[in-house]
């Protein structure tokens, strides 16, 4: 706070100018602002931040963020003690349904107004609103989506095995993969942390039923969880573990791209973010095919990843204002080109125009099959992205698919078990 | 009284009270506050509702912690063990009166100014199967070497014993050493004229002396075993699957990744137990040792 040499008679005008018309002049004088804490602090979302930020203040506000790098985890923990320290920012990111358990703690703004002038509800997927309004109001802001069960495969394995479309099956899939072993290349280029083997069994899963997905990973029906989809996700994921790389223990999956792009691996599983990763990397488009990953009926299925803002509640007018603008901006036609062209994600509103150059034919498609899936009841959200369940239940299950696929003494049928044991004991 | 004696009278309080103060209320402070939040319901933020036992018993039945401990025990014993066996025998080499001693103590001390992760990420590199010492021996020609140990379930915590003693050893040499040449040359003579070899001096004279130091490094070795984090997060990332994990692993992922505050304080209270279970012990034999030696003066 700065201390300004005022003279006696200014701050008697001013008293009585605020008495006069308090609402009016204290927001008048308010000059909105805004703290937000994220953990994009470098590369594509970092940048994407500076471009957020400068739009911000571009618009009359004053921008200040605090990254946190690392996990969102990471930064969840400068948020409790933000919250604990009774100051928290006026906007967080947080996704999936640490919204609902977060939105507990601490009192956040409610932004329902804001919504519904701008016409924001009708153009979001029915999945990100329900996430967005945990107990019936609008608290929480989707920025961007990401599409996790996308398939990449490198151009020269799949040259040399001469597959010229994407596996559109699972049983494609495994064909695809047999053939590149017997041309000794590396199946499967995916790493083998905790997250990387959950997402596999997940993609594996939303692609033999988003049905049983939905049931099984955002439900918990203990029914499903023991039924025959599961199963055959458990089996699949065990194909998958095969077919990576012995030495993926530990290993993040960029270590393998170096191995992929020249043809010694074949196919990654990963969220549509890996593209940023390669293109950093110095690669080309052209050095590999991507699309949705394989889906049994051969229909259209949509694992979605996405990250929100949260507004916490703050008495100073400058943050309300900072809090209103913000929300403007997040929600307006123009945020998802100019926050997604740099991230690579998909932009939220579903009326967006993806055929400016900034976008590649990748966020196209997958921009496309988000509105299909959403039209088709086919989105389903990722469980090891947090969207499905919180830290406390993701965690209890992805320790068992962690177990499940670096140890080939469990049988699918015990994975299956554990699974849905574990998921009683934290249910 | 003159102001310089009152100087010195007050001058050590002003010095050892603010550390004591601080580390009372940061150290003894926290460590309370854990130990409530322990029998709390707390999850993501702490909540001071009693829950009892209950977050102690979930705990302990859980895998993650079973796993964890077990870990535990297989790595901080032979860490221990392994570490003061090699810093004994690096201690009594260089102990020989070689050349270029300095050296050598140099290069052996050395691991320990590297950090554990550094520690962690290097030998995660040499003994991964498809990138490390395996594949350097397929490239020179031993096809069927095998060193899997990294990404084998059953043998990837033994992979954070190598890495932890390469680490450590070091520095249990440089005590032992010290220790080494502390002891009497009156009794290396007097040994001598008894006619007793090398080797049985080392074992009958010079290892009983230096005891105590024994002790000290074994205190010191356990409670780095026990706090063992950054190695294993580097080296396995608690894996293949869980299979390498450790208990502080374990208190850092319940506690900050799965937002279960109480939980995690428990397995924090019963970490601290075990540090207590190696410090209590070395606290009394020092307290023995001291009273003893009072009675002989």
């Amino acid at each position: 706070m700065q201390h300004h040499d005022v003279g006696r008679r200014a701050v008697l005008a001013a008293a009585a100018a605020a008495l006069a018309v308090p609402r009016a002049g204290a927001q008048l004088a308010a000059k909105p602002k805004v703290t937000v804490i994220s953990q994009w602090s470098s590369g594509p979302s970092g940048a994407a931040m500076v471009a957020l930020g400068k739009e911000f203040e571009q618009q009359g506000g004053t921008w200040e963020h605090n990254p946190v790098p690392g996990f969102t985890t990471e930064m969840m923990n400068k948020l409790r003690a933000q919250i604990i320290a009774g100051d928290p920012p006026a906007a967080s990111q947080l996704k999936g349904p640490e919204i609902a358990a977060w939105s507990k703690i601490a009192p956040v703004v409610d932004l329902d107004a804001t919504v519904q002038q701008a016409g924001y509800e009708a153009v979001v997927p029915a999945e990100l609103v329900r996430l967005s309004k945990p107990h019936g109001q609008w608290i929480a802001l989707p920025i961007q989506a990401y599409r996790i069960n996308t398939l990449f495969v490198s151009k020269k394995a799949a040259d040399r095995i001469g597959l010229t479309t994407l596996p559109a099956t699972w049983a494609a899939f495994n064909a695809a993969a047999e053939k590149m072993r017997a041309a000794a290349i590396t199946p499967v280029a995916n790493g083998g942390i905790k997250w990387d083997d959950g997402m596999k069994w997940e993609i594996a899963l939303c692609g033999i039923s988003p049905e049983a997905y939905r049931k099984a990973v955002m439900q918990l029906d203990a029914k499903t969880l023991k039924g025959p989809e599961v199963l055959a996700a458990f089996r699949q994921f065990r194909k998958l573990g095969d077919w990576s790389d012995p030495g993926r223990a530990g290993q993040d999956y960029t270590t393998f791209i170096p191995r992929f792009m020249k043809g010694e691996m074949g196919m990654l599983l990963m969220g549509d973010w890996a593209a940023g990763v390669y293109k950093r990397g110095g690669f080309q488009v052209s050095d590999y095919m991507v699309g949705p990953a394989p889906t049994d009926d051969g229909k259209i299925a949509f694992d979605l990843n996405s990250d929100e803002f949260l507004f916490w509640q703050n008495k100073e007018p400058e943050f309300q204002e900072g809090q209103r603008l913000l929300a403007k901006i997040v929600m307006g036609k123009e945020f998802g080109p100019l926050f997604c062209q740099i991230t690579g994600s998909i932009p939220v509103r579903s009326d967006t125009d993806l055929s400016a150059a900034g976008f590649t034919n990748q966020q196209r498609e997958a921009s496309r099959s988000m509105g299909e899936a959403t039209k088709a009841n086919r989105i389903v959200l990722s469980l090891a992205h947090n969207m499905a369940q919180t830290n406390q239940i993701t965690a209890a299950m992805i320790d068992v698919l962690t177990e499940f696929v670096h140890d080939n003494r469990i049988s699918p049928e015990d994975g299956q078990t554990r699974l849905s044991d574990a998921v009683d004991n934290v249910r | 009284m003159t102001w310089r004696e009152r100087r010195d009278r007050i001058a050590p309080h002003l010095v050892i009270w603010p550390p004591i103060l601080v580390s009372c209320c940061y150290v003894l402070g926290f460590s309370a506050w854990t130990v409530w939040v322990s029998f709390t319901r707390s999850t993501l933020m702490p909540d001071y509702a009693w829950a009892g036992w209950r977050n102690y018993s979930a705990m302990l039945a859980s895998r993650n912690w079973q796993i964890a401990y077990t870990n535990l025990l297989i790595y901080g014993t032979l860490f221990v063990v392994l570490t003061i066996a090699l810093g004994l025998l690096l201690a009594v080499l260089i102990d020989q009166h070689i050349r270029a001693e300095n050296i050598y103590r140099a290069i052996f001390l050395y691991p320990l100014a590297v950090s554990f992760v550094v520690t962690g990420t290097v030998w995660g590199w040499l003994l991964n199967p498809t990138i490390g010492v395996q594949k350097l021996m397929h490239d020179l020609g031993w096809a069927s070497f095998r060193f899997e140990w990294l990404i084998d379930r059953d043998m990837a915590i033994y992979t954070v014993v190598i890495a932890g003693v390469w680490q450590a050893s070091g520095f249990a040499m440089a005590l032992l050493l010290a220790g080494l040449r502390s002891v009497d040359g009156d009794l290396l003579k007097a040994a001598q004229i008894d006619g007793a070899g090398r080797v049985r001096t080392y074992l009958r004279v010079v290892f009983p002396t230096i005891g105590p130091i024994f002790v000290a490094v074994l205190v010191v070795l356990l409670q780095f075993a026990i706090k063992t984090y950054d190695l294993v997060v580097a080296l396995t990332a608690g894996g293949p699957g869980l299979a390498s994990t450790l208990p502080t692993v374990v208190v850092y992922d319940f506690m900050f990744q799965r937002g279960e505050l109480a939980r995690g304080s428990a397995a924090a209270v019963m970490l601290l137990g075990s540090l207590a279970f190696v410090l209590v012990p070395y606290a009394l034999y020092q307290r023995r040792k001291r009273r003893k030696a009072g009675a002989h003066a």
